[in-house]
């Protein structure tokens, strides 16, 4: 079976860095590090292993902490490495160094999730207009939306 | 001289409102540069607050052109966390109308590369047959664009016998007609000189931005969810990868009628081998705490939901990764360096379906170039002041 | 007597009326032509298959706002509409509509009104680089430097081609050229080559597909009209058709021996021949897709332009062999 392959290689080349890693479905790996390692295992991942497509990056409000999804994906198999970050300081490393495609999905970390990318080479919001009231992060699950009222010009008061 | 040309929000080339700035010295872009959000709609915040059904319905309108694309990817997400496996007859039409679509939406790019290359009359040819696969589709679904065939646990509605000789004959039909446009698209001299050595991307920018779909396939890198990670019944239909190494818009181009062809091949064999049985099984209300990353080849490339469950009635989270967005840091990379001429054939090359862009306006003052971003209420206001003197008609009366 | 005569001939035939009639029946034509090439309907509802609906277009156009940008050149841009029917609609009056006395060169047709007219398709050229220039929009102003850049490619072509048929017949007068050919129909045949070169010119000096370049919507908007509305856009529609007429009436003139017959069967003449130009016109706007302006140059300085002076060689040896 190619994930088991995948799995004993990962067990091999990163050792105590593996939290946990899972194999839920047939050509599906969730691997889980620390948000310090995160870049030696992207690097091992894409160089070693030649996953070199990242397909996105997923963030999950889980409350006290934030958990970042990259999906990574190659001819054999969808590759997950997630990680957790603290509520009270959301930052994490920027992997555009190793990535380049990983940036549109990092700026869209930061403007829906309000987490900060380290080292982003391009911060700018990418989908929040420009006057968007700081500290308003949609996708936060304390953040709810209410429609302002419905004004129209020249109608009753 | 440089100057910045605005490119959308609204603009004849896009047909679906995305900001694009270049900044262009004589006919040659030197910048680029993209602003997304214009049409932004919070649909994954959306989702959290619906059930697992009425997300069904909301997927299927993330997008018009792949809503089938986006349903398939979330209700095989959702089957997999609820512990179902749809029987075999409802996947057979789930694939056959997931490739309908893919012949419908390969076809609506067709004739917009024709478009924008200024070629109006193959884009009004490839529209018309673009009306028979639409009439498949409405066959089937009863619909044309939403066809709303998927539910967790299988397939909505079922195929006759009558039905299958219908489709088969109107495919013999699609099928000639695209050996017409696969010959015209590849040799008409004028559309070739403008599409070929157009928008170039090598193999390593391809792989190392994140490319999907056709536009990945024609810089020589086999890469396709339904080869690499069979979903629904593509493990069983026999089917090529099909890709091309020119790495421009003609590759693409290509690509995309070949695919046509693998489309109408599989298609066959599905109508031809459809197993008999029920086509939908019954799902529970709610699964179990779990997750899934569900992958599926769009006509665009791939398409990838992440949906996590908490045992409720409710998403905990689905993320939503539609391919263009995989696409938009390789079509800055294709735009540097091109002509003003080739911004729309660039653009189209990649198939942009956006469903995320922006909501400010940018204002570029004529005479020094200078643009700067304001809300629709400064807009306005800029409004009153560029003529404060001048008579207003009075206020609307509201007629209720 | 002479007085009437002449006032007839500016305002009604071949004046102002019958431009105004004949050339939006022309884009009726070239519409309709092109529509039914696409498997289209085209225009259907306005008059007996749509053959008014030009004129409606035409006064809809004129009842719109009409907008000027508040950065642009003011009487410039209204100005030039004006200035660019103007100038078609004598160009018009230059081609020999019906038999002139060869005899006696008048105001109209003199020795060198093929020249004259020639610069007077020039100039509409102009017209549009300073339409665009003026309105100072970023799409005008692409446009009104693509206009200038097409015009180095294919102006010069277009002059070959016309002309050579022009020496072969020995004369600058367009009415001669026409009766030297209609005399000896088989030295038509010399010219084809210069034919050929000069419909695909004219096609890039109208703008039409492949060479619609400068208002290429999908690129740049409208090009040289995107700030132009109500009746400035309406004149500028106007002097496009006539100067369709106008071109393909000065080639049927120049190729296919001129509109022989007097009044009646000279203007039948007229109508065919440029009908005939137009189709072949059209037929090449349906075939083909947009090229770019750097392929537009090269283009002609590759095959049209050696080909033109290859023209002229022929026409040059076949003058020495028959005199």
């Amino acid at each position: 079976m190619n994930d088991q392959i995948l799995i004993e290689k990962a067990k091999e080349g990163l050792k105590e860095k593996i939290l946990n890693i899972a194999n839920p479905a047939p050509r599906r790996i969730f691997l889980k590090v620390a948000v310090d390692n995160l870049l030696e295992t992207i690097s091992w991942l894409k160089n070693e292993q030649g996953f070199t497509h990242l397909s996105t990056i997923s963030g999950v409000d889980l409350g006290p902490s934030f958990e970042i999804l990259y999906h990574f994906a190659n001819n054999f198999c969808s590759f997950t490495i997630r990680t957790e970050i603290p509520r009270d300081n959301p930052s994490l490393p920027s992997i555009c160094q190793l990535i380049p495609g990983a940036i549109l999905y990092e700026r869209e970390l930061q403007d829906m999730l309000g987490l900060n990318v380290q080292n982003i080479p391009d911060p700018r919001p990418l989908l929040l207009p420009d006057d968007w009231p700081a500290g308003n992060y949609p996708l936060r699950k304390d953040w709810k939306f209410e429609r302002p009222a419905e004004v129209i010009p020249g109608g009753k008061k | 001289m440089n100057f910045q040309i605005p490119i959308g929000p609204q603009h004849p080339a896009l047909k679906e409102p995305i900001g694009l700035r270049i900044t262009v010295d004589g006919e040659i872009i030197r910048e680029a540069d993209l602003r997304l959000g214009y049409n932004h709609r919070g649909i994954e915040k959306l989702a959290e607050s619906k059930t697992w059904i009425q997300n069904i319905y909301l997927m299927e309108r993330i997008c018009g052109i792949c809503s089938h694309s986006h349903t398939t990817c979330y209700v095989q997400g959702v089957e997999k966390l609820m512990e179902i496996q749809a029987p075999k007859r409802g996947l057979y039409i789930r694939t056959l109308v997931a490739e309908l679509e893919r012949i419908h939406s390969h076809l609506l790019w067709l004739g917009v590369a024709g478009h924008e290359a200024g070629f109006d009359s193959f884009f009004m040819y490839v529209w018309r047959d673009r009306e028979i696969v639409m009439d498949i589709l409405e066959i089937i679904s009863g619909n044309r664009v939403h066809y709303a065939i998927n539910t967790i646990g299988g397939v909505r509605r079922d195929l006759d016998e009558l039905q299958v000789k219908n489709i088969l004959d109107s495919l013999s039909v699609l099928r000639k007609r695209s050996e017409y446009y696969l010959n015209l698209g590849t040799t008409e001299p004028s559309f070739v000189a403008r599409l070929a050595g157009v928008g170039y991307l090598s193999k390593e920018d391809a792989l190392a931005l994140c490319a999907v779909g056709p536009t990945l396939r024609a810089s020589g890198v086999p890469m396709d969810v339904r080869k690499d990670d069979p979903y629904a019944v593509y493990d069983e239909v026999p089917f090529e990868v099909c890709t091309a190494d020119t790495g421009d818009v003609l590759g693409r181009t290509v690509v995309r009628i070949k695919e046509l062809f693998q489309s109408y091949n599989i298609i066959e064999y599905l109508l031809k081998n459809l197993p008999t049985g029920p086509i939908a099984v019954r799902a529970p209300r709610r699964p179990k705490s779990n997750e899934v990353v569900s992958r599926y080849e769009a006509p665009r490339g791939e398409n990838i939901h992440y949906i996590k469950s908490n045992g409720t009635e409710k998403p905990e989270r689905l993320k939503v990764r539609a391919p263009t967005l995989g696409n938009y840091a390789a079509t800055i990379k294709m735009l540097k360096n091109g002509f003003i001429a080739d911004v729309p054939l660039i653009f189209a090359a990649i198939d942009p379906c956006i469903c995320c862009a922006e909501r400010a306006v940018a204002i570029v003052d004529a005479r020094t170039g200078q643009e700067k971003i304001v809300s629709t209420s400064s807009l306005k206001q800029l409004k009153q002041n560029v003529s404060p003197n001048k008579e207003r008609k009075r206020e609307v009366v509201w007629p209720l | 007597m002479a007085t009437v005569r002449t006032l007839v001939y500016l305002f009604i035939y071949p004046g102002l009326l019958f431009i105004f009639i004949y050339s939006t029946f022309c884009e009726w034509y070239d519409r309709k032509l092109y529509a039914r090439l696409q498997n289209r309907m085209g225009p259907t509802h306005t008059g007996r298959g749509g053959i008014l609906q030009p004129i409606a277009d035409f006064f809809k156009l004129m009842s719109k706002e009409d907008i000027v940008p508040e950065r642009a050149d003011k009487g410039m841009f209204s100005a030039l509409p004006a200035f660019g029917l103007a100038i078609v609609s004598t160009a018009m009056l230059l081609i020999p509509v019906w038999n002139y006395q060869l005899s006696q060169p008048s105001l109209i047709s003199f020795n060198g009104d093929l020249i004259v007219l020639l610069y007077l398709l020039t100039l509409p050229t102009f017209i549009f680089f300073l339409a665009g220039w003026s309105s100072t929009n970023l799409f005008s102003t692409i446009g009104a430097t693509r206009v200038l850049t097409m015009l180095f490619g294919y102006e010069v072509p277009l002059f070959l081609a016309v002309l050579s048929p022009a020496i072969l017949a020995n004369s600058w007068r367009l009415a001669e050229i026409a009766a030297f050919y209609r005399q000896r129909p088989w030295l038509m045949l010399v010219n084809l080559l210069g034919f050929v070169i000069a419909l695909i010119s004219v096609q890039a000096k109208l703008e039409r597909t492949p060479f619609d370049i400068p208002h290429a919507e999908t690129e740049i908007v409208g090009g040289t009209f995107t700030e132009y509305s109500g009746k400035k856009l309406a004149l500028f529609r106007l002097m496009l058709d006539v100067e369709l007429v106008v071109a393909s009436a000065l080639l049927a003139t120049v190729f296919l021996g001129g509109f022989p017959g007097g009044f009646w069967l000279g203007l039948l003449n007229f109508i065919i021949k440029t009908l005939v130009v137009i189709f072949i016109l059209s037929l090449i706007r349906a075939t083909t897709s947009r090229i770019r302006v750097d392929q537009v140059v090269s283009f002609s300085w590759r095959y049209l332009a050696p080909l033109a002076v290859l023209q002229l060689l022929i026409v040059i040896l076949v003058k020495g062999l028959i005199s």
